[in-house]
C-alpha cells in the first residue's frame, strides 16, 4: 500500500461517515426513520455497508495492485502481512488486499442483484397468487413448495452444472431465480389481507385493471416486508455465493471473488492463514451489517413488532 | 386429523416427485457425461452395457426418465457410474454419516440457542444480552465453512487437540467396534458439529430471545407472577412453554439449513456424508447418484416440515381443533 492507496482508503471511511450522517439527519424527520437509528447496531451497520460499497467503488484507487497481477511469483507466495502487503499475498502471489477490494465489487453485486432479481419475481408471482387465488394461486404455490423442498445449494449446484465455465451474470440470474420461493409466500399472504381492503374494492370499481391494482395500490403496502426480506436476503445470496465459490462452482477463479479468494487460500491456509481469513471475515462483517441494518428496518417499518 | 394428514402425505409425495423429475432433467442436460474418457477408465465396458440396457441409455431422455421411475418403483435407485456400487449402498453409507452430524449439531444448536435465547431475554437490556446478542449475530452472518475453516486451523493444525478430517481414524479404527472407536468417532465429529451447530445456534438464540421476550410481556406472565409463584418457576413453566411454540418452525426450517451446511461442512473436513456424496456425483455427472441424493434430501426437508406441523398440533390445542374441523 502506497502513501495515495491509505489516502484514497481514510477517505473512503470519512465519505462513509458523512453518508450516515447525513442519512440520520434526514431520518430524523420521520418517525419509522427514528425508529431505525434507535436501534443500536443500526448505524454502525449501515456505515459497516456504506464503507464497503465505497471500497467497491473505488477498488483501482485504494488497491495498489490489479487483482490478477502475480506480484512476483518466485519469491513472494504467500508473503505475511506488511506495511507494503497489508494482507498478505496469497499462494500465487497476488495481493489479497487488492483482490479483497476489487472482490467486494463482485461479491456485493452479485448479492445485490440477484436480490433484486429474487425479490421482483417473488413480488409478482406473490402478488399474482394472492390477487388471483383459485387455481392460479394453487398452482403458483405447489410450485414454490416443490422450490422450498430443495436444499438452495443442492439446486443450485445441479443447475451451475448446466454451464462449463459460468459467466458472472448467468450466475447472478441462476441464484436470483432459485431464491424467489419464500418472498413470494410473504407477499402473497400480505397480498390476501390487502386485496380486501376497501380503496382496493374502490379501484376496481373504478374499472381498474388487475395488473393496475396489484402494482399501484396493492404493492406498494406490502412495500415493508419485501424491503425487509430483501436486506436479509443479500446476506444470505452472498454467503451463498461464498459456498458455490468455494467449491468451485460459481465466480471463475482469476476474478475475485470473495468465496473463491477462501478457496484459493484454504489449501495453504496452516502456512499462510490470513488469504483465507481475511476475505471470510469481510464476509461475515458486511452479512452482519446486513443483518443488523435489517432488523433496525423491520423495527421502523413494521410498528407492530416495535416492542420486540 | 387423519384426512389432514392423509392429504399432506400424498402432496409430500408429489413434491418429492416434482424434484426428482427437475433434478433428472437438468443434470441430464448438464453437458459431459460419466462416459466420456476422462472418466471411462473406471467404468468397465461389461457395467456401461449392462446399465445401457437396464437405464436406456442409448433410447431418448423421456425413455430414460420413465425407466427409472419405473426402476424407481421397485426400490431400484440405479447404479453409481464412478463408485461401481448400487447408488442405494452408496447412499446408505452415506446417510447415517449426515444423520448423526446433523443430530450433533442440532443439539449444540438448540442447547447453547434455547439457554443464550432465555438468558437474554430474561436479562435484557444488560450489558450481558448486548454483547452476546452482537457476538451471535456476528456468528450467524459467518460463512459455515469458514468458520470451519477458522476451527480446523486453530484447533487442528495448530493446537493438535482434534483430527483435521475424517469420520474415524482409519487404521486404528475402521469400523465402529469397541468403546476406544466410539470414542475416536465423537473425537472426530467434535468440530464438524461445532461448526454445524455454533452458527446455527446464534440464529436460534436471537429467535428464542425475541419470542421469549413477547411473552415475558404477556398477562398471564404477570398473573403468575402475583400469584406470588418463584421467578424461575414463571420462566421456565409459565413463559418458556409459550415460548417454545415459534421454536417448533425452527426444527422444520433447521432441517435444510442443516443439509446446505452440511454439503460444505462435510467438504471442508472429509465428512464422507450425503453433502460430499452429493457434490462429487454433480462434478462427475453420476446421474443417478444425484437423483438419488434429490430424493433423500427433498424427503427429509419435507418430512422437517410435516414433522414440524404435527409437532404444532400437539403443542397448540388451538391448531388440533382446527385440523380436526378442517
Amino acid at each position: 500500500m502506497n502513501i495515495w492507496n491509505w489516502v484514497a482508503l481514510s477517505g473512503a471511511a470519512v465519505l462513509a461517515l458523512i453518508v450516515v450522517g447525513a442519512v440520520r439527519r434526514r431520518a430524523g424527520a420521520s418517525a419509522s426513520g427514528r425508529r431505525f437509528f434507535r436501534h443500536p447496531t443500526a448505524a454502525p451497520g449501515l456505515f459497516v455497508l456504506t464503507f464497503f460499497v465505497m471500497v467497491a467503488l473505488a477498488a483501482p484507487l485504494v488497491a495498489p495492485f490489479q487483482p490478477y497481477e502475480q506480484i512476483d511469483v518466485d519469491h513472494l507466495q504467500n508473503h505475511a502481512p506488511s506495511t507494503r502487503y497489508i494482507l498478505g499475498t496469497d499462494p500465487l502471489s497476488r495481493d489479497v488486499w487488492s483482490r479483497l477490494a476489487h472482490g467486494a465489487r463482485i461479491s456485493l453485486g452479485i448479492g445485490a442483484l440477484a436480490m433484486f432479481v429474487a425479490v421482483t419475481i417473488g413480488a409478482a408471482v406473490g402478488a399474482t397468487a394472492g390477487y388471483f387465488r383459485r387455481w392460479v394461486d394453487t398452482a403458483l404455490m405447489r410450485l414454490v413448495d416443490v422450490g422450498l423442498a430443495m436444499p438452495r445449494i443442492f439446486a443450485l449446484l445441479v443447475v451451475v452444472a448446466l454451464w462449463d465455465r459460468i459467466a458472472v451474470p448467468v450466475l447472478v440470474l441462476v441464484i436470483g431465480l432459485t431464491g424467489w420461493f419464500a418472498t413470494s409466500r410473504l407477499v402473497r399472504a400480505e397480498v390476501l389481507s390487502l386485496r380486501e381492503r376497501e380503496y382496493v374494492a374502490a379501484a376496481r370499481a373504478l374499472g381498474a385493471r388487475p395488473s393496475r391494482v396489484i402494482v399501484r395500490h396493492v404493492l406498494p403496502n406490502a412495500a415493508a416486508p419485501i424491503i425487509v426480506s430483501a436486506a436479509l436476503g443479500i446476506g444470505n445470496v452472498m454467503l451463498l455465493e461464498a459456498g458455490l465459490s468455494f467449491l468451485g462452482m460459481g465466480v471463475p477463479s482469476p476474478a475475485p471473488s470473495w468465496g473463491n479468494m477462501i478457496a484459493d487460500g484454504w489449501s495453504k491456509m496452516a502456512v499462510a492463514p490470513w488469504s483465507a481469513t481475511f476475505p471470510g471475515l469481510a464476509i461475515s462483517l458486511v452479512v452482519m451489517a446486513l443483518n443488523a441494518v435489517g432488523d433496525a428496518l423491520r423495527d421502523a417499518l413494521d410498528p407492530r413488532k416495535e416492542a420486540v | 386429523m387423519i384426512v389432514w394428514v392423509v392429504r399432506r402425505v400424498a402432496a409430500s409425495i408429489a413434491i418429492v416427485w416434482a424434484v426428482v423429475t427437475l433434478t433428472f432433467f437438468v443434470i441430464h442436460a448438464a453437458r459431459g457425461s460419466p462416459f466420456l474418457p476422462e472418466s471411462s477408465q473406471s467404468v468397465d465396458p461389461e457395467t456401461i452395457v449392462r446399465i445401457t440396457n437396464q437405464f436406456g441409455l442409448d433410447r431418448p431422455l423421456w425413455v430414460q426418465y420413465v425407466l427409472y421411475l419405473r426402476n424407481l418403483a421397485t426400490g431400484n435407485l440405479g447404479e453409481s457410474f464412478a463408485l461401481r456400487r448400487p447408488v442405494a449402498d452408496a447412499l446408505a453409507d452415506a446417510i447415517p454419516n449426515t444423520f448423526v452430524l446433523a443430530l450433533a449439531a442440532l443439539l449444540i444448536d438448540f442447547a447453547v440457542g434455547l439457554a443464550l435465547g432465555i438468558y437474554q431475554a430474561v436479562r435484557e437490556r444488560s450489558v450481558g444480552d448486548i454483547v452476546l446478542g452482537n457476538i451471535a449475530l456476528f456468528v450467524n452472518s459467518m460463512p459455515t465453512f469458514w468458520l470451519g475453516l477458522v476451527l480446523l486451523l486453530v484447533f487442528a493444525q495448530r493446537l493438535h487437540a482434534f483430527p483435521v478430517g475424517g469420520i474415524s481414524d482409519p487404521v486404528l479404527c475402521p469400523r465402529l467396534d469397541s468403546a476406544a472407536c466410539l470414542g475416536d468417532f465423537v473425537w472426530h465429529l467434535t468440530l464438524p458439529a461445532l461448526t454445524l451447530g455454533l452458527v446455527g445456534a446464534a440464529g436460534t438464540a436471537r429467535f428464542q430471545r425475541a419470542a421469549m421476550l413477547e411473552v415475558i410481556r404477556q398477562e398471564y406472565v404477570r398473573t403468575a407472577r402475583a400469584k406470588g409463584l418463584q421467578e424461575r418457576r414463571v420462566l421456565l413453566v409459565h413463559a418458556l412453554r409459550n415460548a417454545l411454540l415459534p421454536f417448533i418452525t425452527l426444527v422444520g426450517l433447521a432441517f435444510p439449513f442443516l443439509l446446505t451446511g452440511a454439503v460444505l461442512v462435510e467438504t471442508v473436513y472429509a465428512w464422507p456424508g450425503m453433502g460430499q456424496l452429493a457434490v462429487r456425483a454433480i462434478l462427475q455427472r453420476d446421474y443417478y447418484v444425484v437423483t438419488g441424493a434429490a430424493l433423500v434430501t427433498s424427503t427429509m426437508v419435507v418430512l422437517g416440515n410435516l414433522i414440524a406441523d404435527l409437532l404444532y398440533a400437539v403443542a397448540d390445542p388451538r391448531i388440533r381443533v382446527r385440523g380436526a374441523g378442517a
